[in-house]
């Protein structure tokens, strides 16, 4: 059995002591004399017992110990005093213990330092004394402890009786007996040792606690921290306890710990009880505490209404919890039940019941404190019982518990921040999160979902991001639309509007971060199964739909993406898959919806990009009676393009957009296509600014115009056409006022010229492109030097120089540039 | 000089998240300049990049809502000029030529573009050309099956080394390219 | 005796049988010293030689009788010129004649009785002497020796325990506890206080043994009281349901057996004393009489192995928890109201003014046998300071100055009447009684 390691040392708090008697220099000059008689007073004694003068020795050590009687040192003080003394009386003591051990013994010593009138030197001498008695013959042993820890009895001072009786623990450190059975009785076994410490342990207590009564109410705080320095004396009698190697679990049980309890509950002072407690748990093996969880707890109950009782229980979990945990949670727990016998339990169990009767018992308790208790069960239900998810659950149903009677007896509908059960409550909703770190286990435990409902909207929104990031984290990822559905509804904060939200817009960036991150976690509704990730997305759509345009614009294109993509796969699948064309077209459907409702929504650039991703998807499957289909799409993008747009920016970049998406795909029945692109270039021609106009109509000249794909070319091809949209373009261009920007966009239709022609396009002749080039030139000339005309100089000779190098090593399958004029 | 290139994130679109295994390779401090080729979608993402190197310069792409991005940027770094754009306005997308318009009206030594969601470098007419493809492989109907890639310009002087990184199943692989600026 | 330088005259010696062999004890003479006397028993006899030698040898010395007398006497200092004698034996050793060389006389008081022991008080002395005369027609020589008497006493071991309940209402009940009503002089008292009520603030208790001599009759009687011990008990404030273990080693102090209406001249009584001070100094006390009685070395010598403390015992402090009600102790004197004259706690009001507290001046604390260890551990705080003055010579410097809050100083003697105890040889045990018997 390990024992545990001595957690005290004397350190003493450096707070300035701020005494009754005296302030801080008369202190230190107390001190200083008192300590100066302790040295000449030691000295003297050394002295007679280099001499062996024993009894003049004795007379200045208690002369010297004398001291001790002070009333005027504060505690720090006293205990300086104290180590300095009991320092010098080592000596004697050594001294005595040779002498003892030569034989040369000294009769009646016992009694002769017992003549000295004042009790508390006489007291030392007595406890220094008998040590010797002891260490020489152990036959005495049993009698003089009994006799050193009644005697102690005299002094009731606090302080002088504290110290005393830390001297008697101190001298008796190495000498109580430890043994469970002896041949000679009067040596005493480890029951006299523990009745010895017992009581010196009650006497101390009593003594501490009673300093807490002493004095001015206004000096309580001085007092309550001289208290709390000295509590390390009281403490080490539990360490002793915890050091008797002979004592068994059964010993501790009889004995050693209602020994103790008894004097916890009955000292009625709650510091004391509380450090006890916590000593109590800190200084015994872990083994003695599980086989006696029971009484432990019950004097739990029966602490002071001011005892931090929480802290007690949530030490003893939790060091009981990482007992378990090393034993790997396989310790069997016997506990020895009320009526004695030994019964193999859960840990849980017996503090779940205890805790439960303790915040009974308790009225008093505060709710944050009874949920602190509930987060140390939930600790311990996690940690040693990982298979037992149903008592977590019991953890968080008496947690909805407490905080439903919370709200009403604060009248109010939600936890708010301010509320100190909320900081609780966070606490035990992120532990299941981040000690499983998967969501799918949270959906499991039915308390979990209604107990975030408690917290206001910002705490809902708290614990639905941090659920979120787990997701993200651990990439956890949910597979049934079941599931799919939990989540979103454990995450209804971000889903949808509350009626508790507040009534001010929210932080615009905040929101989107929020809604930025439910978007992300569609990206984890991720199903094998090709049918189940349709039905995944339809739950994800059905779940989020009602969250209104704020939401749906973040959350709706990853779920198209998604069904995007998944018709991808029906393609990959089609030979499985009989009905996949079916299933395609039914998932266009059901993104046709999803778009719309964007679009209801009053949303227009998003949806127009998105139905145009939707065609290039139609497209690039080709299922049965894609065409149609595309068409659609980009039929809704156009119509969104000429009915929601208005913005000349956003119209050129539509358009270009619009015209990109359409020359990217190819469409083969010209009753769709014509429409499609004669629409496009009378939009494009409708443009409010010229240099737009130029541009777009500029590239719907693609539109009239591809270059062949895998060797073919382009049914739809219409060189005239093509041509037609440069010569607008260069047209619109010449009608801009500004010299430059014409010279610029004829510079960029000449790369436009010599690309469709370099396609293939004969309609775009060499004397076109030379015509172009003629006019640059000219516009060029008109124009006084700028940085900008440079930058258009630079581009049209790079053309240039494109064109030049072009003739002299043509590309075989293009077009030349025979007849072009360069120089 | 470190020059990072890489474009079309696409989150929370198409995608939740950048791949773990690019986040350990991208490490603050080691980066001069970012050159971002768009749809970066959310400002979250453009304060990650912030978060890599101060400088960092993005071109709109067709999914960014943030309409300051420019359509087009001209950056220089060292010896060289170079081009950004995000590329769905060049049309046909992704044609060799028309990203050639596009670098002769810039008069840029490097073009690089995004967009197709495919990685590409390659010289055309003394150019260099660079697509870092989408740094989070998000999905595109022009090419279904991206692959996570970004880019790494080593720039010194009149040379610029490319180091394209790739998410191959779990691993990154690493590529090198190098190109010199015709004197 | 000789004025004029001629006439025979002679020296006296008493020489004690077994002189050398018989025990010796210790007794106050009259100016306060110690002196070393032969010891006797009740019963003894008493026998020896007178010798008488003549200080001009060859003439003669003419006598009307020699005669050895034993006398007990009783002197009272008031009234110096009345001895009054319990005993007087006369025996003739020589009828009138002449003495013409050194003669020895045997004498022997066979089986003396000797109803008292010797003692020396503050107001009374109680010896017993040889007293051999040579009667002349002019002055008579005499010789007296004093001889030591101890009355030797034996109880049973049993003996009934004081107990008993006293207090001042609302204010402090206490109950105590001494084990005997009668205890031999090396006896050891033990006892407990066991506190029922305590809404004072004690500061600390001590038990006193205070000594009460009374001489005289009717309007003629003195009563002195002496403090032959303070002894601390208990350091600090106690509360309610605290006991507190009480055992005083009476060996320690000069003490006398208790001697009651000796020859109708006078009583020494032993009382304990329970003294309990407050932070105000106001003192709370209780006197018991004890009855003290020598007991025989004898018995006590063979059970004792002085290397092993005795007193461990301990009369059911702990091992039983005290029942209030319940004390069936069937001599102990218990009150059960604290009202009760017997019962009440005497409280002085002032301190200083208080006869018991003037007893405890410095006169008394001479009574320290400087030479008997163990007082200079009993007596090493009472005296605190005044030690602190005699070490301190050695090192002036260190002299400590008095703390307003030390224990309270009225014990203190002038440092002047100090005897310097450190002088003293440690290790040479002096010759006490018990030192002398356990030979």
């Amino acid at each position: 059995m390990s024992r545990v390691s001595h957690p005290f040392l004397y350190i003493w708090s450096n707070a300035q002591m701020t005494n009754q008697v005296s302030p801080v220099e008369e202190q230190e000059k107390l001190l200083d004399e008192a300590l100066n008689l302790v040295k000449a007073q030691a000295f003297q004694m050394k002295r007679c017992l280099d001499k062996s003068k024993l009894m003049d020795a004795l007379k200045h050590a208690s002369t010297m110990l004398g001291e001790l009687r002070t009333s005027l040192l504060s505690p720090k003080s006293y205990y300086e005093l104290y180590m300095a003394i009991t320092d010098e009386l080592r000596h004697l003591e050594l001294y005595l213990l040779e002498e003892f051990q030569k034989g040369r013994k000294v009769a009646d010593l016992y009694e002769l330092v017992q003549y000295a009138g004042n009790i508390v030197p006489r007291l030392y001498l007595l406890i220094t004394v008998g040590l010797v008695y002891i260490k020489t013959s152990t036959s005495l042993r049993r009698d003089l402890l009994k006799d050193l820890v009644e005697m102690c009895r005299g002094v009731q001072h606090p302080l002088r009786g504290l110290f005393l009786r830390n001297y008697l623990l101190q001298c008796t450190r190495n000498i109580l007996p430890d043994i469970s059975e002896t041949q000679n009785e009067s040596e005493g076994t480890v029951r006299d040792a523990i009745d010895f410490v017992l009581m010196n342990f009650a006497e101390m207590n009593k003594l501490w606690v009673r300093m807490q009564h002493q004095g001015h109410s206004r000096d309580k705080e001085r007092r309550e921290r001289e208290r709390s320095e000295l509590r390390i004396l009281v403490g080490t009698n539990l360490v002793r306890l915890s050091q008797l190697e002979a004592v068994t679990v059964d010993d501790y049980r009889r004995l050693v710990l209602p020994g103790i309890l008894e004097q916890v509950v009955s000292c009625r002072d709650a510091i004391a009880q509380e450090y006890l407690m916590e000593c109590i748990i800190q200084v015994f093996p872990d083994e003695f505490h599980l086989a006696n969880l029971q009484p432990f707890l019950k004097s739990c109950a029966e602490l002071q209404p001011g005892v931090n009782i929480k802290n007690i229980i949530i030490a003893l979990i939790e060091r009981l919890a990482a007992y378990s945990q090393r034993n790997e949670g396989n310790i069997n727990l016997s506990v020895v039940m009320e009526d004695g016998k030994e019964q193999e339990v859960q840990l849980f169990e017996v503090f779940s019941d205890q805790v439960a009767a303790i915040t009974q018992a308790r009225v008093d308790m505060p709710s944050e404190d009874m949920l602190s208790l509930q987060l140390a069960l939930l600790k311990l239900a996690q940690r040693c019982h990982p298979d037992k998810l149903s008592y977590v659950d019991r953890v968080l149903a008496h947690t909805d518990k407490i905080c439903a009677d919370e709200k009403s007896n604060s009248g109010k509908t939600h936890l708010e921040s301010n509320m100190p059960v909320f900081k609780e409550l966070m606490k035990i909703l992120k532990l299941p999160a981040d000690h499983y770190k998967n969501i799918l286990t949270l959906i499991k435990l039915q308390n979990y979902a209604p107990l975030i409902k408690h917290l206001n909207y910002n705490g809902r929104i708290m614990i639905a991001v941090h659920l979120i990031n787990d997701v993200l984290e651990t990439d956890t990822l949910i597979s049934t639309p079941e599931d799919v559905e939990s989540v979103l509804s454990m995450l209804d904060v971000l889903v949808k509007d509350q009626p508790d939200q507040p009534t001010t817009e929210p932080d615009v960036e905040d929101f989107m971060e929020e809604q930025g991150l439910l978007a992300r976690l569609i990206h984890h509704f991720k199903s094998d199964s090709a049918d189940q990730q349709y039905l995944i997305l339809s739950a994800a759509r059905k779940a989020l739909q009602g969250g209104g345009a704020r939401r749906i614009q973040h959350t709706f294109p990853p779920i198209l993406f998604h069904a995007y993509r998944l018709a991808f796969l029906y393609k990959d699948l089609r030979d499985q898959d009989e009905m996949w064309e079916k299933k395609c077209q039914k998932i266009f459907q059901f993104c046709h919806q999803t778009i719309s409702t964007l679009v209801k929504a009053e949303l227009a650039e998003l949806p127009l990009r998105l139905y145009l991703q939707g065609a290039l998807a139609i497209s690039e499957i080709g299922f049965a009676n894609h065409e149609t289909i595309a068409y659609e799409y980009l039929s809704q993008a156009f119509s969104l393009y000429e009915d929601e747009i208005s913005d000349s920016k956003a119209q050129l970049a539509a358009i270009t957009l619009i015209i990109a998406t359409f020359e990217f795909l190819y469409i083969y029945g010209a009753e769709n296509a014509e429409p499609m692109r004669t629409q496009c270039a009378l939009a494009a021609s409708k443009l409010l600014k010229k240099p737009d106009q130029s541009r777009a109509v500029a590239l719907c000249a693609h539109l009239f115009w591809k270059g062949p794909k895998d060797g073919q070319q382009w049914a739809l091809n219409e060189p005239g056409r093509a041509l037609d949209c440069l010569k607008k373009a260069a047209r619109v261009a010449q009608q801009c006022m500004d010299g430059g920007v014409q010279a610029q966009l004829l510079a960029e239709l000449l790369g436009r010229y010599a690309l469709l022609r370099h396609r293939g396009n004969r309609a775009l002749t060499a004397g076109l492109i030379d015509a172009v080039i003629q006019k640059i030139r000219e516009e060029l000339a008109n124009l006084d030097q700028s940085e900008e005309v440079e930058q258009i100089t630079k581009h049209f000779h790079n053309t240039l120089q494109h064109l030049k190098n072009r003739m002299e090593c043509p590309d075989p399958d293009g077009l030349g540039s025979e007849g072009l004029v360069l120089s | 000089m470190l020059v990072l290139v890489l474009g079309d994130l696409h989150i929370p679109h198409r995608c939740s998240s950048l791949p773990p295994k690019f986040k350990k390779l991208l490490l603050p401090g080691r980066i001069q300049h970012i050159l971002c080729t768009g749809n970066l979608c959310t400002k979250e993402s453009y304060d990650y990049l912030k978060t890599l190197a101060s400088d960092v310069h993005v071109v709109r792409g067709d999914f960014d809502e943030n309409s300051t991005y420019p359509e087009q940027k001209v950056i220089t770094v060292g010896q060289f000029r170079i081009g950004l754009i995000h590329g769905h306005q060049v049309v046909p997308w992704g044609d060799e030529e028309s990203l050639a318009l596009v670098q002769r009206q810039l008069d840029v030594d490097i073009l690089i573009s995004g967009h197709t969601h495919r990685f590409e470098a390659y010289e055309h007419e003394n150019k260099f050309y660079i697509n870092p493809g989408s740094a989070t492989g998000a999905y595109s109907p022009l090419y279904r099956t991206a692959t996570p890639s970004f880019v790494l310009m080593d720039i010194q002087s009149s040379t610029v080394v490319t180091y394209v990184y790739k998410l191959l199943g779990d691993e990154v692989k690493v590529e090198r390219i190098e190109f010199k600026k015709a004197q | 005796m000789s004025f004029f330088g001629f006439g025979q005259t002679a020296d006296i010696e008493i020489h004690f049988d077994d002189a050398d062999k018989r025990k010796v004890a210790e007794v106050k003479t009259d100016d306060g010293k110690k002196e070393k006397l032969l010891l006797y028993y009740d019963g003894e006899t008493v026998s020896g030689r007178v010798n008488v030698t003549l200080r001009k040898p060859g003439s003669k010395l003419e006598h009307q009788g020699i005669k050895v007398e034993l006398i007990g006497q009783i002197e009272l200092f008031y009234d110096r010129g009345n001895h009054h004698e319990f005993i007087s034996l006369v025996k003739e050793l020589a009828r009138p004649g002449d003495l013409l060389q050194h003669t020895s006389y045997p004498f022997e008081f066979a089986n003396v009785e000797k109803p008292y022991e010797v003692y020396t008080g503050a107001n009374v002395r109680l010896r017993y002497f040889l007293r051999a005369t040579i009667i002349r027609r002019l002055t008579d020589i005499v010789k007296e020796v004093d001889i030591a008497v101890h009355t030797l006493c034996s109880y049973p071991d049993v003996l009934n325990s004081i107990k008993m309940e006293v207090g001042i209402e609302d204010c402090l009940h206490i109950e105590f506890e001494y084990n005997k009503s009668k205890y031999h002089l090396k006896d050891v008292i033990v006892g407990k206080i066991y506190f029922l009520l305590v809404r004072i603030k004690i500061r600390h208790m001590e038990i006193s043994i205070i000594k009460r001599e009374t001489t005289g009759s009717g309007p003629n009687t003195f009563t002195e009281n002496e403090t032959v011990a303070k002894y601390e008990i208990m350091d600090g404030a106690p509360v309610r349901g605290e006991s507190i273990p009480i055992r005083v080693f009476l060996a320690g102090y000069d003490l006398t057996p208790t001697m009651r209406d000796i020859n109708n001249k006078f009583s020494v009584r032993y009382y304990l004393n329970l003294v309990l001070m407050d932070t105000e100094d106001r003192r709370y006390f209780k006197q018991q009489e004890v009855t003290l009685w020598r007991k025989s070395d004898k018995s006590r010598l063979p059970l004792h192995n002085p290397h092993l403390p005795q007193t461990l015992s301990h009369p059911a402090h702990s091992s039983t928890p005290r029942q209030l009600s319940a004390s069936s102790e069937d001599n102990s004197a218990r009150g059960v109201s604290p009202l009760h004259p017997e019962n009440s706690i005497q409280r002085s009001i002032s301190p200083s003014t208080n006869e018991d507290e003037k007893r405890n001046g410095p006169s008394e604390m001479e009574q320290e046998k400087p030479d008997i260890i163990t007082n200079k551990l009993s007596n090493t705080h009472i005296h605190n300071e005044v030690d602190d003055a005699t070490e301190q010579s050695v090192e002036p410097s260190e002299d400590k100055p008095p703390i307003a809050e030390k224990p309270v100083l009225v014990e203190k003697p002038p440092v002047s009447e100090k005897p310097q105890i450190a002088e003293k040889p440690i290790l040479n045990r002096p010759e006490t009684v018990e030192a002398n018997s356990s030979q």
